[in-house]
């Protein structure tokens, strides 16, 4: 199961993010992480929820937060 | 309209007396009129003023996109100062090396890049969160405005070239200011016009947006999340009238209406620049976007901006960069030959009042892009011209198609293939995203064809080889596919970082990155 601690234990490999983030840290609202992070961060969500994400599914609401991106992805592998 | 500006600063304030109230920038959170940003431009050259900053020097902005951003390039205009916009894409390293070649005196940064930075004492540091202080420690004081010449350097933008270090390109207020006329003209943008800004400013490309609003007296609104979910929902809330992108959002962005089809009818224009839109991508944009004028340009930062293809021949010549803007100068050189004509190709040449200045403290450099030009010599005498490095083709009626980079081209068996082509014909099998087509050394052709592809679900290596072998010349056909596992790095800009993708691919070995070589295409 992709949990949010999962998420954020990658972070920084997937965007070279540094900064301290938590289940509800806004990931890109806030500009921590740029449109190349939102790319690898989607491609590593496909690969261990083993789903494939449709490009109208990468909004805010599914992808601004390691909680809200561990929610969608348990939803759409159900 | 501001016709009577000639530095960036009039450019901006020049939008005052008649329009104070007006958005000129939308930012996520809230909208800031012409009189709000000038209030918070002369705070922060207040600040620069008192801290000695003086005209000429260099002031490095490197702030998120928005007001505050936009506020620190005017506000180094107003005292004089040259800004020097770097990505917010770039690391602090990169940060360190700007500042230190170009020799900056003062830094408006982000707060986590002015702890990060190990910078000299004497250099003036303002980070974001300390703007609000601002206003407090320097009650009363308006900033002077320093006046300058047209031809005094307003800007200059770092380029990441292929190889070497970052060189800084310097630009006259009268280049930035040219190329926001000349763009204004040719787009036809008027004051009621609301241009979505995604691109980075530090891209001249991105800081064209700027200039023709300020010029026109519209309005910008920013875009810092690069989600395509995202820009469009932006686009349909605020009625954008005018989009900007790069290829690689341009995919993406089509990929996503194709699935989510959205209404934009207040979106008048989009424009692409920063390489070829695959062919592929091309013919679905009228159907996605009906009634919204498509614009293909060409520009090198060295030139600022240099040819476009009207909407009108856009059904006709998909792919062609048209000819040259209004206020610009293009020709074709067939080196030691002459011009090129029709059906033929050569490098592009730029002359005219966009040509910028050349690269900060690198005369040699300077030199070497900017230079007279023999084959134009009965023309314009010895009148220097910007060598693009860029092969396009002419056509019968004198519009242009870029061919690839002089270098990039690939030489095999006597063929020069473009890299731009191959990549074409590959996105046309619809099994890939990310595509670079390079040339590799090869003992017998001279070079030979490869290619790296990130391939989209459910795609194998074979089944794209076989498309090859089926679409394209023999000659073209690739001698190995390199899959890259992940979306391929980009640069600031949001192109695919080439140099890096090429290298990757040359230095790992087969076995690791999966390349496993196919045997030569024989027919």
């Amino acid at each position: 199961m992709l949990t949010s601690a999962l998420i954020l234990q990658n972070l920084h490999t997937l965007s070279g993010f540094d900064g301290e983030a938590g289940d509800d840290t806004p990931l890109f609202s806030s500009g921590a992480l740029d449109s190349i992070a939102m790319i690898n961060l989607i491609a590593f969500v496909e690969e261990q929820a083993d789903i494939e994400i449709r490009a109208d599914e990468v909004t805010l609401e599914n992808f601004d937060t390691a909680a809200r991106i561990s929610r969608f992805a348990i939803e759409r592998a159900a | 309209m501001n016709p009577l500006a000639t530095t960036l600063f009039e450019l901006f304030a020049d939008n005052l007396p008649a329009r104070a109230d007006k958005p000129f920038l939308i930012d996520p959170d809230r909208s800031w009129t012409y009189a709000q940003v000038a209030g918070e431009v002369d705070r922060v050259a207040a600040f620069l003023a008192l801290r000695g900053v003086a005209p000429g020097d260099r002031v490095v902005v490197q702030l998120r996109k928005g007001m505050r951003e936009v506020a620190a390039m005017l506000a180094a205009a107003q005292v004089g100062a040259v800004f020097v916009n770097v990505s917010t894409a770039w690391t602090v390293d990169q940060l360190a090396y700007v500042i230190d070649d170009s020799g900056a005196r003062a830094l408006l940064i982000e707060p986590a890049a002015a702890r990060a930075l190990d910078a000299p004492d004497d250099i003036v540091i303002l980070a974001s969160d300390q703007w609000d202080g601002l206003a407090d420690s320097l009650t009363g004081r308006a900033a002077p405005i320093v006046p300058r010449l047209d031809t005094d350097l307003a800007a200059i933008i770092y380029t990441s070239g292929s190889t070497g270090k970052p060189k800084g390109v310097m630009l006259s207020h009268r280049n930035i200011l040219a190329g926001a006329r000349s763009v204004a003209r040719y787009l036809g943008l008027a004051e009621d016009d609301r241009l979505l800004s995604l691109l980075p400013y530090s891209f001249d490309y991105g800081l064209n947006q700027l200039t023709t609003m300020m010029l026109m007296g519209g309005t910008i609104v920013h875009q810092p999340v690069a989600m395509p979910t995202e820009i469009v929902r932006v686009m349909r809330d605020y009625g954008v009238t005018g989009l900007a992108a790069v290829p690689p959002l341009w995919i993406q962005l089509i990929r996503l209406l194709e699935q989510a089809p959205v209404s934009l009818p207040a979106l008048r224009r989009i424009t692409n620049s920063g390489g070829r839109i695959p062919t592929s991508i091309l013919e679905k944009i009228p159907d996605l976007l009906p009634g919204t004028r498509i614009f293909l340009m060409y520009g090198l930062t060295e030139a600022f901006r240099s040819t476009y293809l009207p909407p009108d021949k856009y059904a006709a010549k998909m792919g062609s960069i048209g000819q040259a803007i209004p206020g610009a100068e293009i020709h074709v050189i067939k080196h030691g030959v002459g011009i090129a004509g029709p059906g033929e190709q050569g490098e592009l040449v730029h002359r005219g009042p966009l040509v910028s200045l050349g690269y900060w403290n690198r005369p040699e450099a300077t030199a070497e892009k900017i230079r007279p030009c023999p084959e134009l010599s009965h023309l314009i005498g010895d009148e220097p011209v910007v060598y693009s490095g860029d092969i396009v083709r002419v056509d019968a009626d004198g519009d242009l198609w870029f061919v690839g980079r002089n270098d990039a081209l690939i030489k095999s068996s006597g063929f020069r293939i473009s890299p731009e082509d191959v990549e074409d014909l590959v996105h046309r099998s619809g099994m890939a995203t990310d595509v670079v087509a390079f040339g590799a050394a090869d003992e017998l052709l001279g070079q030979s064809v490869h290619v790296a592809a990130t391939l989209l679900p459910g795609a194998t290596r074979d089944a794209l080889m076989a498309h090859c072998r089926q679409a394209m010349p023999a000659y073209m056909v690739p001698r190995a596919i390199h899959i890259w596992p992940e979306p391929m790095p980009r640069t600031a800009s949001g192109k695919l970082a080439r140099p890096d993708i090429v290298q990757a691919c040359l230095h790992v070995p087969d076995t690791v990155r999966a390349c496993a070589a196919q045997p030569p295409a024989s027919t």
